[in-house]
């Protein structure tokens, strides 16, 4: 996390040494990203030419993968679950409007912190695995994650510990940061712990005084008195009056009266000095020491300081003996005292961003903070969900009105980001969605641009997506989806297919379109595509007329293909009187009434062959005139390329049969229908 | 007893989970299929004993893992040991379980020729479902197609029928000759295993609708592990509508249940009883069958199931899972733990369930 280290690009191309072998960078707009060109940078508005050194040299074309954090599978966990808490925040939020709720914010807290904590673990037995081991860029992500992500964890426990916490308990907040200091520092309570297993033994450690120096130091008591206890001078009357020092020290606990326990603690410590002037314990020099850094004495801490590893290591140890009721806001000064103090003892030490970020938290300065915790390597996880976070509790609304902050606009535009940056990353679409959620017009409206381009790689996923769009009520978005789908299904010859999605789609225009296109097939081969799915559409057909009109014609052709003649009659007729037949579809509708009419036991009565008749003059042969006028102005059109049906060569002659057939028929129907009994 | 659910995060979108099969014990171990990840896994877990926390009494560990070359879209044990798997890349797979004390290990046996393509373009097709009928395995794709294998050899497709001309969404066996497929649009399909395509009987019946202008596909069927004529069938809308297959006149009961697409469905293996279903919408339901209403002596082996209008009053609904607002994409029943996973990488276990 040096800021120190410039980053150094470098692309090799030898195509590009003859250009002047320049590199040109430029930002990528809204993102912290540098696009990197050899010699100038291609966008979707350049022009696209062949260059002049074009057909010289082989071009290397090499594409650059993005990397996240969150490739490690390990780490995708960590999304996924805090996605899920993310959204029972907000949930809070909308159930509570008004009322707060610090105690339910701060289990929020906790259960970000127990995720991220689970996945250090995670990422620390991950490591060992043989898996990662062989695999040199995996092993070397975890160790970056697993630095990251205890960077985090740190910082945010002080914040909950600083900000939220202290809403809860009382202000005194000292025990609360030895605890913090106590997890993120482990080393010397695992040597503690050796040196306990050892027993009497112990002493004779030579980490064994500064193991109890640095305990001591971290703020613990326990753990000294009970390695003192098990040393061989312990009957000593140094060693005794150590134990008692350390057993009778005041521990502040909530609910105790602050007055009455400083007097306590003031009276404790007027003794230790009494004691350390009296040199009780100068039999035992290194136990001496200890007992001037339980004293708060500043000549010795500055001694033990300077091999300290970071300056805020042993800042809680010391307000513990020195002002053991310190408040979150006379923090501020102390950390400021004890970071000069610090800088004098170490003048070279350089101040690393988590330890900066560390103190910006303890100096309340958490407008810097949150700059900096921009800059993380998380891809603002950690800035978004702490920051949404703040925003809900409510609680630096003045500070931030102070600072001329608009943290609604913040956080607004924080989690929109995250959100889109999942969105961006393939397979996360699931949860950026629930990110893009929370964040009014301008989510919803990246949710309904970024959907429909979601890659469909299975219907599976399709019906997914179009779900998504359906609970958000983005009609155009779903129609998209099934428009793509649809157009998918026609050029791969799935008409069937392509002719439900049309359905499912809405779209008239392209539902007509398909219909007129399995329509024309038939009248040009004399197939009909995909009889299954015209059997069982039923009332979907009414979205288009042309669909109404296949699916009637599907009926008549059914029976007419089982030889029903006399029951394929009526549906024939109506197709006739419809008014919705398509004008290319004539000629193959007047065809098949000719077997009909033309049939050995006549199938149509007289009303009905004056229909046909009427058609055949009325529909067909004004089309064929029109078209015939066409033909004079365009000569590259015949009538055949425009009627065109696989039983009939030509429209003219047909007309001519038909017309002859119809009157054949109406003579045998008349003779037939007037033959019965007069009514 | 109180149900308690524990919540596992596992890095995968899950498509499917099952349970090893056990014969006279609680099963500790399950497989789990993932999907729309960049590389694909059929995971064998195993619960152990969690030391730590009270509420949590089993954590799941990896055992061992198979790549596939695309999602994972059927998961289904042939016998104790043998598991088909059928993925988005049109290819049915079968994999042995070796159980062992400390590392069960999953093998790859053997994989099919490409099941399903599209013919045009000659793409492969997603394979949607699987169902077992003894060692009998049909798989239905994207392609319409429906193919039945024998698990003994993969190589050798005991039958490919052109069923549909649009995509198949789930398939189950009625008996070892029939079998019914739902489709897209909604309709579903009996078809003999014996026949070839062009000698199929049409026999098709369409799921009930609340909108008959919209299309409401068919994503689950389950028949009655005692009583086969019982059809269940889950659609996109999530009504449930049961057939009795000796009447394909009109669906014996109709039920509104869910409001997103039912994603899974199926009977507990042990106790028929007792109905499973799942929605998109992040929910897990039990129907179970009162038991003190149903006459048994009066009952001629009539179901409640089938019984129209009156089911609602004859069988009682628990949500085992609700609100977790995460699709839900399978689950699975042993015992009284059920298990199902989701598309937030997540996978639930439910003990005591009833």
């Amino acid at each position: 996390m040096s800021e120190e280290a410039v980053p150094i690009f470098e692309i090799s191309d030898s195509l590009a040494t003859r250009c002047g072998n320049t590199l040109t960078a430029t930002f990528v707009p809204g993102s912290t990203k540098i696009a990197l060109s050899v010699y100038r940078p291609i966008k979707w508005s350049s022009r696209d030419t062949p260059s002049d050194t074009a057909g010289e040299d082989p071009v290397v074309i090499s594409i650059a993968q993005e990397s996240t954090l969150y490739k490690e599978p390990l780490l995708r966990s960590l999304l996924s679950e805090t996605n899920g808490t993310f959204v029972t925040l907000q949930t809070l939020v909308q159930e509570a409007k008004g009322t707060k709720k610090s105690a339910e914010y701060l289990q929020i807290s906790r259960a970000y912190r127990s995720i991220i904590r689970f996945c250090l673990e995670k990422l620390d037995h991950g490591k060992k695995t043989p898996e990662v081991q062989e695999d040199e860029w995996r092993l070397e992500h975890c160790t970056k994650a697993t630095k990251t992500f205890y960077a985090i964890e740190c910082m945010w426990h002080l914040f909950e510990i600083l900000y939220l916490q202290q809403q809860q308990t009382s202000q005194v907040i000292v025990h609360h940061l030895l605890e913090w200091v106590r997890f993120h520092y482990p080393n010397t309570e695992d040597q503690a712990t050796d040196l306990l297993l050892m027993a009497e033994e112990a002493s004779e450690c030579d980490s064994y005084w500064l193991t109890l120096r640095r305990l001591i130091m971290l703020g613990q008591l326990e753990v000294p008195r009970a390695i003192l206890l098990q040393n061989r001078k312990f009957n000593q009357a140094a060693f005794q009056a150590a134990e008692q020092v350390l057993k009778t020290m005041p521990v502040y606990q909530d609910g105790y009266a602050l007055h009455k326990f400083n007097s306590q603690w003031e009276y404790w410590h007027v003794d230790l000095d009494r004691k350390l002037a009296a040199q009780t314990f100068a039999a035992e020099p290194q136990l001496e020491l200890i007992m001037q850094l339980v004293a708060g004495s500043n000549k010795h801490w500055d001694a033990e300081l300077v091999n300290s590893q970071d300056w805020y290591e042993f800042l809680p140890g010391y307000l513990l003996y020195t002002k053991p009721t310190c408040k979150p806001f006379e923090l501020r000064i102390a950390t400021t005292h004890w970071l000069n103090r610090w800088s004098v003892l170490r003048p070279e030490w350089q101040m690393k961003q988590l330890s900066r970020m560390v103190l910006q938290l303890m100096q309340h300065d958490i407008k810097l903070f949150i700059y900096d915790a921009q800059k993380l390597n998380d891809s603002h996880w950690f800035s978004t969900h702490l920051i949404d976070l703040i925003y809900h509790t409510g609680q630096f609304k003045s500070y931030f009105d102070q600072q001329n902050v608009d943290l609604a606009a913040l956080r607004h535009s924080m989690v929109f980001e995250y959100g889109s940056f999942l969105m961006a990353s393939r397979n996360h679409w699931q949860l950026a969605i629930d990110y893009l959620d929370f964040c009014s017009h301008e989510g919803a409206a990246a949710i309904e641009l970024l959907l429909p381009r979601i890659p469909l790689r299975s219907e599976r996923q399709a019906f997914k997506v179009l779900e998504l769009a359906k609970q958000r009520g983005l009609v155009t978005v779903e129609q998209d989806i099934c428009k793509v789908l649809s157009k998918r299904a026609h050029s791969d010859q799935r008409y069937g297919s392509a002719l439900e999605w049309a359905i499912r789609s809405k779209d008239v225009l392209l539902v007509t379109s398909l219909a007129d296109f399995i329509l024309k097939n038939y009248s040009h081969t004399g197939v009909i595509f995909s009889p299954d799915v015209l059997r069982s559409i039923g009332p979907r057909m009414f979205i288009s007329p042309r669909l109404v009109f296949l699916c009637k014609y599907f009926e008549f052709y059914e029976l007419y293909r089982q030889r029903d003649f006399v029951s394929a009659a009526e549906p024939l007729i109506n197709l006739l009187a419809s008014k919705i037949t398509p004008a290319y579809f004539w000629p193959s509708l007047l065809i098949d009434a000719m077997p009909l009419l033309n049939s050995e036991e006549p199938k149509l009565f007289i009303n009905e062959t004056l229909a046909i008749l009427q058609h055949l003059e009325m529909e067909l042969v004004p089309l064929i005139e029109r078209n015939k006028l066409n033909t004079a102005k365009f000569d590259n059109q015949t009538s055949k390329t425009i009627f065109k049906d696989y039983r009939v060569e030509n429209v003219e002659e047909f007309v001519e049969l038909m017309r002859l057939s119809c009157a054949r028929n109406m003579v045998r129907a008349t003779i037939i229908e007037n033959r019965g009994p007069p009514t | 007893m109180a149900t308690k659910v524990a919540a596992h995060y596992i890095s995968e979108k899950v498509s499917n989970v099952r349970w090893l099969p056990e014969q006279l014990q609680q099963t500790e171990r399950f497989v789990t299929g993932s999907w729309d990840m960049d590389n694909n896994y059929v995971r064998l877990w195993r619960l152990h004993a969690n030391p730590y926390a009270q509420e949590v009494q089993h954590t799941p560990r990896c055992n061992d893992k198979v790549a596939m070359d695309g999602d994972v879209t059927g998961l289904e044990f042939v016998n104790e040991d043998t598991l088909a798997v059928s993925c988005a890349d049109g290819h049915l797979s079968l994999l042995k379980v070796h159980r062992a004390v400390e590392e069960d290990q999953l093998e790859r046996m053997e994989r099919s020729e490409r099941l399903h393509e599209f013919k045009c373009s000659q793409k492969s097709a997603p394979c949607t479902a699987i169902d077992i009928y003894g060692n009998d395995i049909a798989t239905v794709g994207e392609d319409g197609c429906v193919n039945v294998l024998s698990a003994h050899n993969l190589k050798q497709v005991k039958r490919t029928i052109d069923a549909d001309s649009i995509s198949l969404l789930s398939v189950c066996f009625v008996n070892q000759h029939q079998l019914v497929t739902g489709n897209r649009m909604g309709v579903i399909r009996m078809l003999d295993v014996r026949v070839d395509s062009t000698g199929q009987q049409d026999i098709s019946f369409a799921a009930a609708s609340q909108d008959p202008k919209n299309s409401n596909f068919v994503s689950a069927m389950a028949t009655h592990p005692m009583q086969q004529h019982i059809l269940i069938c889950g659609s996109e809308e999530g009504s449930i509508t049961v057939w009795d297959l000796r009447n394909f006149e009109y669906p014996a009961s109709y039920l509104s249940a869910h409001n997103s697409p039912i994603t899974d469905i199926g009977y507990h293996r042990q106790d028929p009883s007792k109905l499973f279903s799942a929605a998109e919408a992040g929910e897990v339901w039990m129907w179970s069958e009162k038991k003190q209403l149903i006459d048994m002596s009066k009952n001629d082996g009539n179901s409640a199931w089938l019984s129209g209008n009156r089911v609602r009053s004859l069988v009682n609904v628990d949500g085992v899972l609700t609100d977790i607002r995460n699709p839900v994409n399978s689950f699975d029943v042993h015992g009284s733990r059920l298990i199902c996973g989701s598309d937030k990488e997540v996978i639930y276990i439910a003990d005591d369930i009833f």
